[in-house]
């Protein structure tokens, strides 16, 4: 079986439309962001989250009215599958104005046993966290991945002779995390650490996709140096194409599988997996390989005769 | 399982001599090797796995995390300041008690902050004697002695000294915390230094799920006691021997240190306590008549009253000192004690300062904040684990049934190359006693994504050398040889992206990035060096005219 034969599409020639594309959706997503903010996880945002298995099915307004008898801002709503009977209730603050930093969970437990007899809370998990947490979570999260995609791109650069390869590897990992983003953002997910490890792995497999292409390009460069480097590039993306749907397809329905049927925990960090292995598979075409081709004709009209020794 | 096999080394042994043995007689002489060694490490591996989950009361070697087995994950802050101005408040006394022993007065000696304090006002005729005693007390490298003029003086920490405290008040309140977490009978508690500045302490209890309760024992403060000891032996059942087994009633059984290091002792002592921490003024630790370290206590008149009474009538027997539950000493009573006693016996200089810590401040260096807290119900979990498995096994077997359609034969190549890549990321984890979260199954799918990338790369190649007219022997090697850079280049920037990970070090996180990293080593040697073999293998010494890919 086999998907193509002999694949011979003009990628690179498509890329000025894609970039509108790519352009308006990240700029879309930056605007959206912007006006809605992102959602944090309990995590980040610091505050308390609790999620309550009933004994049957919890009704969404009595829980509400029970809980906001004693304390006031509380966001509550089903959690996972309905026939699980769980509610996930999220308050911004946490009890520790007053020493104890569960006080707040504590109330709310207490609320629903006062309030709501004859439904009773089976089980439940919370997770409490301090606003200092929660401050320096964040600022860790996004040094770490600052300092990962350094590393990464002076790999790359390394490994392929050239500050341009890593360069736009890296401009393409920025492209698929700010639409990815933007998705989130857009879906109502929470920005939560799960979601910050699926995003570092985006990167990763990113990378990935990039490199399989650059590599050919590395390859193929060997025996073609007289040629265009485009039509080499587009070559190689050809050559490789079998491969990077095959590939790119078995992945994104591995990660589906977890989407549907990993659960709520998992939901957010899947969700943004499936997004960014489109595209991050879509980046590596349209927007590393041209950004590779437009450096190397930007150099050729600077200095034509060693552009391509340079590269 | 005859009980020998039941050692998972010898298991391995008998296994692998067995695969030699087989490897002899049905692999062909150039491969032998190979087959043997791969054979053997990825038994190792599935041996090093099993049992993967508890069974039959026997522990499973997956360790899993909070999020799927149900606990407790606190982060606390020790407030590492408490012991400096404490060391601080201290030393303010030792001057002051310094001088007054000389007959020299001067107007004040206060603290500063946290990490100095001031002596000021001293007679002009009396500064050079007042320069002798602080340099003296307080000498460098940990303390630093300045004259500002006017009889004032500035006595300062050294920031070596000062981070030296720090350092040493959370170890001392991680290990009272181990003390305390002991008794909950925890099996794999976690109680580590933990933040940025390593002033917060991890604890993990895993199974826990009674919250308050735990929190009761972490935060209990100042349970210490001395109490008359009836009896003492080397276990309980010694101990209670002569009552039947029974506790009486107005007694209590603690566990405490014996003679011998590690070695245990349990007390009988009343319950009624002679006197306890709140009746205790001082405690420092000192040197006695024999220049042996001794640590000396002080009492509020009170405590020194009933103190009196017991010690008068109880000389010869033995005072248990109790803190948390926890016999930490048991002197004998020389004589009789009012307000102002000493301890002595067989210890060093530096247990003598432990015990006159663990007196003075009841039981924590410093007081704790509680960060962050988390418990996850133990169903709630097994629920997150059903759905991960599950998620994990459809696409397992998605993938499965993709490859041996696209791939026909060779498919079934990758699928032997993906177990043994799975087996072997399980195996590392169980040996090295990883642990499986939540996101952690997701890190396995995903390495199952990266491994069946290996392979189709792998696969994709040989076909179009095949497509070129390559022979079928030329095409396999070619489609190995060409790959390699393009697997070492995607498994390093992967790499580096899991090391980042793994140093973002929160739980779940490091979960996903533990599982990450062993999953790329072990699928560069599954999806690569195996799936080679198999092919070579398989496809025998004859020049074979086609394959099955």
């Amino acid at each position: 079986m086999q998907i193509l034969h002999n694949p011979s599409y003009d990628f690179l020639g498509k890329t000025k439309v894609l970039l509108v594309v790519s352009t308006t959706l990240i700029l879309a997503g930056i605007a959206y962001i912007a006006s809605h903010g992102i959602k944090y996880g309990v995590e980040f945002s610091g505050g308390t989250q609790l999620i309550a298995r009933f004994q049957s099915r919890p009704e969404v307004d009595k829980v509400r009215a029970a809980v906001d008898k004693v304390v006031a801002g509380a966001t509550i709503q089903t959690y996972d599958d309905p026939s699980k009977n769980q509610m996930l209730i999220r308050l911004p603050h946490t009890g520790a104005a007053d020493g104890e930093l569960s006080s707040a969970a504590q109330a709310v437990l207490q609320a629903l046993r006062d309030n709501y007899s004859g439904n009773s809370v089976v089980e439940s998990s919370t997770e409490i966290v301090g606003p200092v947490v929660g401050a320096e979570l964040r600022s860790k999260a996004i040094k770490i991945t600052i300092f990962g995609l350094i590393c990464q791109l002076i790999y790359i650069a390394f490994r392929f002779g050239g500050a341009v390869w890593g360069t736009a590897a890296t401009i393409a990992v920025f492209h698929d995390v700010l639409i990815t983003l933007g998705l989130i953002v857009l879906c109502h997910y929470e920005i939560t650490l799960n979601v910050i490890a699926a995003l570092l792995t985006l990167v990763g497999y990113s990378q990935n996709d990039t490199i399989v292409i650059f590599d050919r390009v590395r390859e193929n460069l060997k025996q073609r140096r007289k040629e265009p480097l485009a039509k080499v590039i587009n070559d190689s993306i050809n050559q490789t194409l079998s491969r990077t749907i095959i590939s790119s397809g078995t992945t994104f329905l591995t990660v589906l599988a977890l989407y549907i049927f990993g659960g709520e925990v998992l939901r957010g960090f899947a969700f943004t997996m499936v997004i960014g292995i489109i595209v991050g598979t879509y980046s590596t075409i349209f927007i590393a390989s041209p950004i590779v081709v437009w450096w190397d004709s930007y150099r050729k009209r600077q200095r034509p005769p060693t552009a391509r020794a340079a590269l | 399982m005859p009980p020998a096999l039941q050692n998972p080394f010898l298991l391995w042994i008998v296994l692998s001599v067995a695969l030699a043995v087989l490897c002899y007689f049905g692999v062909r002489k150039e491969l032998r090797l190979r087959a043997t060694l791969y054979g053997a490490f990825i038994l190792a591996c599935a041996v090093a796995v099993w049992p993967p989950y508890e069974q039959d009361g026997h522990p499973g070697k997956i360790h899993l995390g909070l999020d799927l087995k149900g606990g407790i994950h606190l982060v606390l802050q020790v407030m590492t300041d408490d012991a400096l101005n404490a060391t601080i408040d201290d030393g303010v006394s030792t001057a002051r008690a310094q001088a007054t022993a000389k007959g020299i007065s001067f107007a004040g000696a206060r603290r500063v902050d946290a990490s100095s304090f001031v002596v000021e006002g001293v007679e002009p005729a009396r500064v050079k004697d007042v320069r002798d005693i602080l340099k003296d007390f307080f000498r460098s490298p940990e303390w630093d002695v300045r004259e500002q003029g006017d009889g004032k003086f500035l006595v300062k920490m050294t920031d070596a000294f000062v981070n030296q405290v720090r350092d040493r008040t959370v170890k001392e309140a991680i290990r009272t915390l181990e003390r305390r977490v002991n008794q909950l009978g925890v099996a794999e508690p976690v109680i580590a230094q933990h933040g940025a500045k390593n002033d917060q302490i991890l604890v993990q209890l895993p199974g826990v799920t009674d919250v308050e309760q735990a929190k009761r024992v972490i935060s209990t403060t100042a349970a210490l006691s001395l109490r008359m000891v009836e009896d003492n032996a080397p276990t309980r059942e010694a101990l209670l021997e002569k009552t039947q087994g029974k506790v009486p009633d107005n007694m209590d059984v603690f566990q405490g240190q014996g003679r011998e290091p590690g070695q245990p002792e349990f007390y009988l002592v009343r319950k009624e306590a002679v006197i306890t921490g709140r009746d205790l003024k001082s405690a420092r630790a000192g040197v006695g008549q024999n220049n042996e370290p001794d640590v000396n206590f002080g009492l509020n008149p009170a405590g020194a009253d009933k103190f009196k009474r017991e010690t008068g009538r109880s000389v010869g027997r033995r005072m248990a000192i109790v803190l948390d539950n926890f016999v930490i000493s048991a002197p004998t009573i020389q004589s009789q004690i009012g307000a102002e006693g000493v301890i002595t016996g067989r210890f060093s200089a530096q247990e003598a300062d432990e015990l006159a810590k663990n007196l003075r401040a009841g039981a924590l260096p410093a007081t704790l904040k509680y960060l962050q807290e988390l418990t996850v119900g133990a169903s709630l979990g097994r629920d997150s684990i059903r759905q991960g498995v599950i998620a994990a096994g459809m696409g397992m077997a998605f993938l499965a049934i993709f490859m041996l359609l696209y791939y026909r034969l060779s498919g079934l190549n990758a699928i032997v190359a993906l177990t043994a890549n799975i087996l072997i990321l399980l195996g590392a984890m169980a040996y090295f006693g990883a642990t499986l979260t939540l996101p952690g199954i997701a890190g396995v799918i995903l390495t199952v994504g990266v491994g069946v990338d290996t392979n189709v790369l792998v696969f994709e190649r040989i076909r179009e050398e095949l497509r070129n007219g390559k022979t079928v022997k030329a095409a396999i090697n070619n489609g190995f040889d060409r790959v390699w850079m393009t697997i070492i280049d995607t498994h390093a920037t992967a790499l580096i992206a899991a090391v980042f990970l793994f140093a973002f070090g929160t739980g779940p996180v490091k979960g996903f990035a533990v599982t990450l990293v062993w999953g790329l080593v072990a699928n560069v040697f599954a999806s690569y060096f195996v799936s080679h073999f198999i092919f070579e293998w398989v496809l025998g010494k004859r020049q074979a005219a086609s394959l099955s890919i």
